[in-house]
């Protein structure tokens, strides 16, 4: 099998380039300290102790101190119970600067969960728990978009994140 | 006595400028069901682009439900079309190059009956509004069992097809030994094998966990498990559609333009390549799953960029078969070879354009299955935006190059209108540019795929001018889509008839005998032990992950319109 000059150049260009890529990639993660979800746990929709016992019972804020919150919000045909409402949207609202670790778990289908402009996008799959931290560092109001389609209201499926600046 | 009679299976006289009944017929109806399917996949298109538009928020003709037309949209296109496309393709390419009939005739009918059943029973459902699942079908939505069944059906009668085109090969490797089969048939048997694997995967999902939640025989499932069966499936069903346009790319433009293939060999090494390395990456659907290890989903990030190469030695190889038919026309300098190429003429137009949208698909796909950067495009309209580049782009038009030559071919009538089959080809091209350029931005901006925009009461400001861009790209779409059936329509009942094609099909009927593949290429064995061993590693700690073995299945299923979990 004949393989040309030039053709093996781009074999070898072409590679380098993947392997650039991924490198970056890895740097993201390592360096960075962008991630992608991991298992976090199973909880059963089905089973009210466990609902109650894993948090999501009472959904909402919990503030852990030095800056850190914990949120458990429910995702359920066709919306989502964050513990708080600010006219008429369901909200999550923290400091700036807040790292909040977000806990999302589904009562019925499957939803998606995901912040505007930033690094939170995950699926919310009944018998999971999903679970995302963020640092919120601008003020200003995020919505949070259901992003997988769970039925015929999916489309008014959002909550919103307000971060109020620190004085 | 047995010998004898294999040895007098009918050699069969394939006429250079006719088509065969048997090829007309088979591969005809395959195209008919094909395009007429289609048709109304296609129009859902537009409407959904101006459904979503916010300048204009109008109401879907017909199937005035936004996820009712946007299932149809997705299963007649991107399932149905293409599968009945592909098989009736797949069953013209075996035949000519290796100039014999199919291993069984009646099977590929009975394949054909079997899915055009299957095809009915899904429409049934969601044209009836019992299946608006989207062609994800993600438990615990549950469809009406018709849907699962269809599916099941198309699915078991394109094993049959991929048998039958196995069995072909293996009776002209008894004729042929120790010859090496032509790329078009190897390109189409790696197809199949790799779609045959694949389709494990989602037959399992449906056969064991949705078609008994669907019927009621049990009541709970888990959709984590069901995602990674249907992803086990999803990603090897792009390279499903794909491949053929490979291979149309590799065999069929060389010869429309009387010149070899740059590089047989490597050709080969791509196609062998993605049936290796497209099942074990499927994970890279899976980046934002909450049951999926971040270990698992770097893995298969690696091999998905692994999987790119076979592509980037795809782009090398067919450039350099262009540049040679170029200069061949006359063509000098560095770059002249490109306006010596037949911009004109609606077959190679289509493969061209195909190409170069393709450029656009292939780079956006390697930034979605980038890793963390996926955090960014999961699930927003960036998606849409990219598989529109490469099934609706690359793909398709690839499809209509193949088809301006197929069609005349098998009806025996002249191309009608063979300029409005060009116009169609570009009005698609620019169309689908600048659809998959909107729906990218409008993704950054953070509109979310699948949802009905035109009712939702949260579209960020940002995203609405390209929101409304894909609403003029549907209008440029919806035009194009009329031409086509135009020139269907013209050529099968307007057109002058033809005793003989204007050219013969593009197909090579031998090997390159000056330059040799080594024979490992074809050895089956060795590649299916591959292929089991990649995706045990791969796939099984995944599975073994997801799956509950104290509790077992626990989620109960739902109707799309209800929150109430059916008991």
């Amino acid at each position: 099998m004949h393989i040309d000059k030039f053709e093996r150049y781009w074999i070898v260009a072409a590679s380098l380039m993947l392997g650039a890529f991924f490198a970056a990639l890895i740097a993201s993660t390592i360096v960075f300290g962008v991630h992608l979800p991991d298992p976090a746990g199973r909880i059963n929709p089905a089973d009210a102790e466990d609902w109650t016992n894993q948090g999501f019972a009472t959904p909402g804020l919990r503030d852990m101190g030095d800056n850190h919150y914990e949120a458990h919000i429910v995702a359920q045909m066709w919306l989502y119970n964050t513990g708080d409402v600010v006219d008429g949207v369901p909200t999550v609202r923290v400091p700036q600067g807040a790292v909040v670790t977000f806990n999302v778990a589904s009562k019925d289908v499957t939803h998606g969960f995901y912040i505007e402009y930033h690094n939170v996008n995950i699926m919310v799959i009944p018998g999971q728990i999903s679970r995302a931290t963020v640092t919120f560092n601008r003020p200003g109001t995020y919505r949070i978009i259901c992003h997988e389609y769970c039925g015929n209201g999916h489309h008014n499926m959002n909550a919103q994140v307000i971060v109020e600046p620190s004085a | 006595m047995q010998a004898a009679q294999t040895r007098d299976i009918p050699v069969l006289e394939f006429p250079k400028l006719t088509a065969l009944k048997t090829e007309r017929w088979l591969v005809g109806v395959h195209l008919i069901v094909a395009f007429s399917a289609l048709s109304l996949g296609l129009l859902m298109g537009p409407f959904q682009a101006f459904r979503r538009a916010p300048a204009l928020q109008w109401d879907i003709p017909i199937f005035s439900y936004y996820y009712q037309a946007l299932t149809l949209h997705g299963v007649l296109n991107a399932l149905v079309f293409t599968t009945f496309f592909i098989v009736g393709f797949s069953y013209f390419v075996t035949q000519r190059t290796l100039q014999r009939p199919l291993a069984s005739i009646r099977v590929a009918w009975a394949a054909f009956v079997i899915m055009l059943v299957g095809l009915v029973l899904a429409a049934f459902a969601i044209v009836t509004g019992q299946a608006n699942v989207l062609y994800t079908f993600y438990p615990p939505m549950v469809a009406h069992p018709t849907f699962y069944l269809g599916l099941t059906l198309v699915i078991v009668a394109s094993w049959m097809a991929g048998g039958d085109i196995f069995f072909t090969y293996a009776a002209w490797k008894r004729d042929h030994k120790g010859e090496t089969v032509p790329l078009a048939v190897y390109a189409t048997l790696t197809n199949f094998i790799m779609w045959i694997t694949a389709t494990v995967g989602v037959a399992v999902e449906v056969l064991f966990l949705m078609l008994p939640l669907s019927l009621g025989l049990v009541q709970t499932t888990d959709p984590q498990v069901a995602r990674i069966m249907f992803w086990f499936f999803g990603h090897p069903l792009v390279y499903f559609w794909l491949l053929p346009a490979y291979t149309a790319w590799y065999t069929m433009m060389p010869k429309q333009n009387g010149v070899r293939l740059f590089s047989d060999g490597l050709g080969r090494v791509a196609f062998l390549m993605i049936m290796l390395f497209s099942i074990p990456i499927g994970v890279h659907h899976l980046f934002t799953d909450p049951g999926v290890s971040e270990v698992a989903k770097l893995f298969h990030a690696l091999l998905t960029f692994v999987v790119a190469l076979p592509s980037l030695l795809t782009a090398f190889n067919i450039a350099a078969t262009l540049e040679w038919a170029g200069r061949k026309r006359g063509a000098t300098g560095l770059i002249g070879w490109v306006f010596k190429q037949q911009w004109g003429n609606p077959v190679m137009a289509g493969m061209i354009t195909g190409m170069l949208i393709f450029i656009v698909g292939g780079l956006t796909g390697i930034m979605n299955a980038s890793f963390t950067l996926n955090l960014a495009l999961h699930n927003t309209t960036w998606v849409p935006g990219h598989f529109h580049t490469t099934l609706a782009g690359g793909v398709f038009l690839t499809y209509m190059g193949i088809f301006y030559w197929l069609m005349p071919f098998l009806s025996g009538r002249k191309l009608f209108a063979p300029r409005l089959a060009t116009a169609q080809v570009y009005l698609w091209f620019i169309g689908m540019l600048t659809f998959g350029l909107a729906m990218g931005r409008a993704g950054i901006e953070g509109a979310p795929r699948r949802t009905d925009a035109g009712a939702a009461a949260y579209i960020s400001e940002a995203a609405v001018p390209w929101l409304n861009l894909t609403a003029v790209a549907g209008v440029i779409l919806l035009i194009s889509s009329i031409l086509l059936y135009i020139v269907i329509l013209g050529t099968l009942f307007a057109s002058k008839k033809q005793e003989k094609a204007d050219a013969e099909p593009p197909i090579d009927t031998k090997a390159p005998a000056d330059d040799p593949s080594p024979s490992i290429f074809e050895n089956w064995r060795i590649w299916m032990v591959v292929i089991v061993i990649s995706n045990l590693v791969m796939w099984g700690p995944v599975l073994i992950q997801a799956l509950d073995f104290t509790k077992g299945f626990i989620i109960f299923g739902f109707h799309p319109n209800a929150p109430i979990p059916l008991k």
